[in-house]
C-alpha cells in the first residue's frame, strides 16, 4: 500500500476534496448529514496560521461531518482527528483558498485536532453520550472487533520474528537466502497492511517505494532491500538498513498492542486490502524488483477475508446476499490464481515468478479482483451499527 | 437534479394508477419542462432511443463479455441496467442512495449537476451471446454471426467483438462517459469491460434538421444518411420486421460498429483534386463532383464521379439499393507508437440485417478512400426492441 494513501481512515469515507480554488464558499463535497437530530453533525475546522479550533468543540456521537477549509494560512494545510495519538482521518493538502472535510462515526471520548505547522497544533474536541443504536450493542460484532485486534497482533508478531530472521540473513551476506527470507517476513505485512498505515509515517518506512522519497538516498525498508537483492545484487551497506526495519516492525508492534478497532473500520480496511491488490500488485508495481507479486497477492486477500469473516455473523443478519456475493467473487478470485500456484514455488512463495505471467493473464486477475472489491466497498455501510 | 427527484416521487406515488394514467403523468411532466429545454429522450418507445433519435455531439460506446455463467445473475443485471440506464437518461443519480457515510454513493457523481444531454442508453447483444452458456441458442437469429473478413482491415482482437456491448449518446462527453462508468461499475462481477471507444464529434445527421458535420478528412460525411423522417426507408432498412425468424426481435434493429483508423499525416499531404476525386465530392461545399449543392443527387453516370470514388461505391444505386443508417463519431486515443496520429471514425451503423453492411463494405474493396484508411476494430449486435414500461432491456430472451 502506497504509504501517502490514509489507510484505515477510510473510515473517514467521505473525505472529499472540494475543488473551489480561488471560490472559496462552496460547500461542494460536504455529505448530507443523515444522523439523527442531536447525533453527530457537522464540526467546522478553519486552518490559520493560530491554529485548528473545532467548532462545536463538543457534540454527540454519531455521523459526523468535519468541514475543513484554509482561506488564507499558508503554513498550515492539513487537520487531522486524533484518539490517544492514533489517526482516525485527515483532510491533507488544503493550500489557501481551499475547503475539503471528512465523514466519519464517532463514538463518545475525547479527541483532538491536529494541524501541523500551526502556533496551537492541537485542539481538544469532545464526543458525548451514546445517541441511538451503536454496533457495541451488538455482541456479535463487539467479539468481531477484540477477535479482529488479536489477529492482527498476531501477525505482526509473526511479522517482527519474520523481519528479524530477513535482516540476519541480509547481515549474513547471502543473496539466496536474503531473497528467500523476504517473502517469508513480508506476506505477515501484507495481510494487515490497512493497520499499519495508521500511524504517519511508519507504512513509509516500511514499505515505501523507491518513487515516495524525494531523496533517492532516504530510500528504506523493505523494498530498498528487495532492490539490493534483486537488482544491483549486493548487499553491501543495507546491514543498517535492516536493523532500522526490524526496529520499525518492532515499533509497529507495540503501536497494535493497544489498537482497538470499530466494525466499519474493519471492513474499510478489507475493502483497502483489495484495493491494494487491484492497484499495485496485479500491476507487478510493488515487487518490481523480486516479482513476488503474487504471494503480496495472496496476503492481501488473505487479510481481507480474515477481516470479512470476523464481521460474517454480523452481515449474514443485515445483509445475506452482500455476505453471499463476496464469498462468491472471492472464491472467482481464488480459482483465477489458482493456475499459477506453485510448490514450493518461486522463492518459496507457493506460486510462479510474477514477470512470467502475461498481459491478457493479468487482465483476467484484474478483473476478478474489481468485482470482489465493488462487493467488498458495500460491507462496512452494512456493519457500522 | 431536485426537480428530476421529485419526478420520481411522482412516479412511487402513482402506484394504483394504470399504465395509462403514469404515460399521462409522465407526458405532463415531460411538458412542464419541455419550455426549459429539458434535453431528455425518452427511454421507454416501440424503438431503442439512441438509433433515429437526432444524432448527439458525443459518445462513448463498450463492449462487455459476460462472465457469470449464471443466467439469472445476467438477468438480474440486464434489469438493474435498464433502471439505471433510464434514470440517467433523466438526468437522475443511478439510484441506490447518496447519503451513507460507510457506504460508497450509488452513483459515482460526475454527472450530477450536469444536464442530461439528450442522453441515449443502446443496448446490443453479439453473436456469441447466444452461446452453449445462457441457454439462448433458440433465441439466436440467423442473421447474427460474426461478420466475414472485410477489406481494408487488420482487426485488433482488443477492439473486436463482445457479448454485449453499450452505447451512450449525448451532446455531454461526460455525460457519456458516467453512463458507461456506471453500467460497468454495476456489472462487476457479471460483466467486464471488453473494449471501450470514446468519439468525440458525430459525423452524421440523422434528423433532416441537422446540418452535416465534417469528418477527420474534412470532408462532410452522412449527406445521404437515412433520416428518421425517412419512415419507409427505416421499415425497409433498419428495423427488423416480419421478416425475422425471431418474433421478439420486431422493431430492434442490428448495429455494426467499425474502428477505422485514418492515416491522417499522408491525407493531409494528398492534393485537393485527390482528396475529392477519393470522396467524389468537393470539400468546400460538399457537392457531389460535377454538382452544386450538397444535397444535388450524385450523377453517378457522369465521369465526374471517379469509378473507385467512395460515394459511388458506397451509394444504394451501386448497393441494390441498400441503405444503412449512419451514426459514426470522430476519435482519438493520441498518437501511434510511431508518433503518428492515431484517430479517424468510429463507424457505427443500423441496419435491417448485418448483410446490408456486408455488402456495402464488399462493394468498398476498390474505394480510392483505402489507401488511407484501415479497419482496425469491429463489432456486431443485435439492438433488441424498445422496452415498455415494467419491462427490462432484452426480456424477450428470457420469456
Amino acid at each position: 500500500m502506497r504509504s501517502t494513501t490514509i489507510g484505515l481512515t477510510a473510515l473517514a469515507a467521505a473525505a472529499t476534496l472540494a475543488l473551489t480554488a480561488c471560490g472559496g464558499g462552496s460547500t461542494s463535497g460536504s455529505a448530507p448529514s443523515n444522523a439523527p437530530a442531536g447525533a453527530g453533525g457537522d464540526v467546522t475546522v478553519a486552518l490559520t496560521g493560530d491554529g485548528c479550533q473545532p467548532s462545536p468543540a463538543t457534540i454527540g456521537s454519531g455521523a459526523v461531518n468535519f468541514k475543513v477549509s484554509n482561506k488564507d494560512a499558508g503554513a498550515v494545510t492539513e487537520a487531522e482527528l486524533l484518539s490517544g495519538g492514533q489517526m482516525l482521518g485527515e483532510q491533507e493538502n488544503l493550500t489557501p483558498g481551499l475547503d475539503g472535510g471528512f465523514s466519519l462515526e464517532l463514538a463518545k471520548g475525547d479527541y483532538q485536532i491536529y494541524c501541523p505547522g500551526a502556533k496551537k497544533d492541537h485542539w481538544d474536541f469532545h464526543v458525548t453520550g451514546d445517541a441511538g443504536k451503536s454496533w457495541k450493542d451488538n455482541p456479535v460484532l463487539v467479539s468481531a472487533t477484540t477477535d479482529y485486534g488479536k489477529w492482527v497482533t498476531d501477525q505482526v508478531t509473526r511479522l517482527v520474528t519474520g523481519t528479524q530472521a530477513f535482516a540476519a540473513a541480509v547481515k549474513s551476506g547471502d543473496l539466496t537466502a536474503s531473497g528467500i527470507a523476504y517473502g517469508q517476513a513480508r506476506v505477515f505485512y501484507e495481510k494487515v497492511e490497512p493497520v499499519a498505515e495508521i500511524w504517519g509515517d511508519l507504512d513509509k518506512n516500511i514499505d515505501g517505494r523507491v518513487d515516495d522519497f524525494d531523496n533517492p538516498a532516504d530510500f528504506k525498508g523493505f523494498h530498498r532491500i528487495e532492490q539490493a537483492i534483486f537488482e544491483t545484487r549486493k548487499l553491501d551497506g543495507m546491514g543498517p538498513v535492516a536493523d532500522e526495519l526490524v526496529k520499525n516492525v518492532t515499533s509497529l508492534q507495540q503501536l497494535v498492542a493497544k489498537a482497538t478497532y470499530q466494525p466499519a473500520e474493519i471492513a474499510n480496511g478489507a475493502t483497502e486490502l483489495v484495493n491494494e491488490i487491484q492497484k499495485s500488485k496485479v500491476t507487478g508495481e510493488e515487487e518490481r524488483y523480486s516479482h513476488i507479486d503474487l504471494l503480496d497477492f495472496k496476503a492481501n486477500l488473505d487479510g481481507s477475508m480474515e477481516a470479512f469473516n470476523l464481521l460474517l455473523p454480523a452481515l449474514q443478519k443485515t445483509a445475506p446476499e452482500l455476505a453471499r456475493s463476496v464469498q462468491d467473487r472471492n472464491a472467482a478470485v481464488e480459482a483465477a490464481l489458482k493456475p499459477y500456484a506453485q510448490s514450493p514455488g518461486y522463492l518459496n512463495t507457493g506460486y510462479v515468478d510474477y514477470s512470467t505471467v502475461s498481459k491478457d493473464q493479468q487482465k483476467v486477475l484484474s478483473q476478478a479482483v474489481n468485482a470482489l472489491g465493488e462487493a467488498m466497498s458495500q460491507v462496512a455501510a452494512k456493519v457500522a451499527q | 437534479m431536485t426537480p428530476a427527484l421529485s419526478r420520481r416521487r411522482l412516479f412511487s406515488g402513482l402506484g394504483a394508477v394504470g399504465i395509462g394514467g403514469l404515460v399521462a403523468a409522465d407526458a405532463t411532466a415531460m411538458s412542464a419542462s419541455a419550455a426549459n429545454d429539458p434535453q431528455i429522450v425518452p427511454f421507454r418507445a416501440a424503438n431503442q432511443a439512441g438509433i433515429v433519435t437526432p444524432q448527439q455531439d458525443r459518445l462513448t460506446f463498450a463492449a462487455f463479455d459476460v462472465v457469470t455463467k449464471d443466467r439469472a445473475e445476467l438477468v438480474r443485471l440486464l434489469k438493474t441496467w435498464t433502471t439505471a440506464a433510464e434514470s440517467m437518461t433523466k438526468g437522475q443519480l443511478v439510484p441506490g442512495g447518496e447519503t451513507d457515510l460507510q457506504a460508497p454513493p450509488a452513483d459515482t457523481g460526475e454527472a450530477d449537476g450536469l444536464k442530461p444531454g439528450n442522453l441515449t442508453v443502446t443496448i446490443g447483444f453479439g453473436p456469441s451471446l447466444f452461446d452453449d452458456r445462457f441457454g439462448l441458442a433458440s433465441k439466436k437469429p440467423a442473421a447474427l454471426k460474426p461478420l466475414p473478413k472485410l477489406a481494408p482491415e487488420n482487426l485488433d482482437p482488443a477492439y473486436t467483438g463482445g457479448d454485449l456491448c453499450i452505447q451512450a449518446c449525448a451532446d455531454d462527453p461526460q455525460v457519456t462517459f458516467h453512463a458507461v462508468r456506471n453500467l460497468a461499475r454495476l456489472g462487476a462481477g457479471t460483466v467486464v469491460l471488453r473494449w471501450m471507444q470514446l468519439g468525440f464529434g458525430r459525423t452524421a445527421s440523422t434528423s433532416s434538421a441537422q446540418a452535416t458535420p465534417r469528418n477527420l478528412m474534412g470532408f462532410k460525411d452522412g449527406t445521404r444518411n437515412v433520416r428518421a423522417e425517412q419512415t419507409d426507408v427505416l421499415d425497409r432498412c433498419v428495423w427488423i420486421g416480419d421478416e425475422t425468424d425471431q418474433p421478439w426481435l420486431r422493431g430492434g434493429s442490428y448495429v455494426v460498429a467499425r474502428r477505422i483508423r485514418m492515416y491522417i499525416e499522408t491525407w493531409d499531404r494528398d492534393y485537393l483534386a485527390d482528396q475529392q476525386n477519393v470522396f467524389g465530392r468537393y470539400k468546400a461545399s460538399g457537392a457531389p463532383l460535377g454538382r452544386t449543392d450538397e444535397f444535388d443527387t450524385p450523377d453517378l453516370g457522369s465521369s465526374d464521379i471517379p469509378d473507385n470514388a467512395h460515394i459511388r461505391l458506397a451509394s444504394p444505386e451501386h448497393n441494390g439499393g441498400i441503405h444503412l443508417l449512419r451514426r459514426g463519431y470522430s476519435f482519438t486515443d493520441g498518437i501511434d507508437a510511431t508518433g503518428n496520429l492515431l484517430g479517424g471514425l468510429f463507424f457505427i451503423a443500423y441496419m435491417k440485417d448485418p448483410k446490408q453492411f456486408v455488402t456495402v463494405q464488399t462493394a468498398l474493396a476498390g474505394d480510392a478512400l483505402n489507401e488511407y484508411i484501415q479497419h482496425i476494430g469491429s463489432g456486431v449486435f443485435v439492438c433488441p426492441p424498445g422496452v415498455t414500461p415494467g419491462q427490462y432491456w432484452g426480456q424477450g430472451l428470457f420469456t
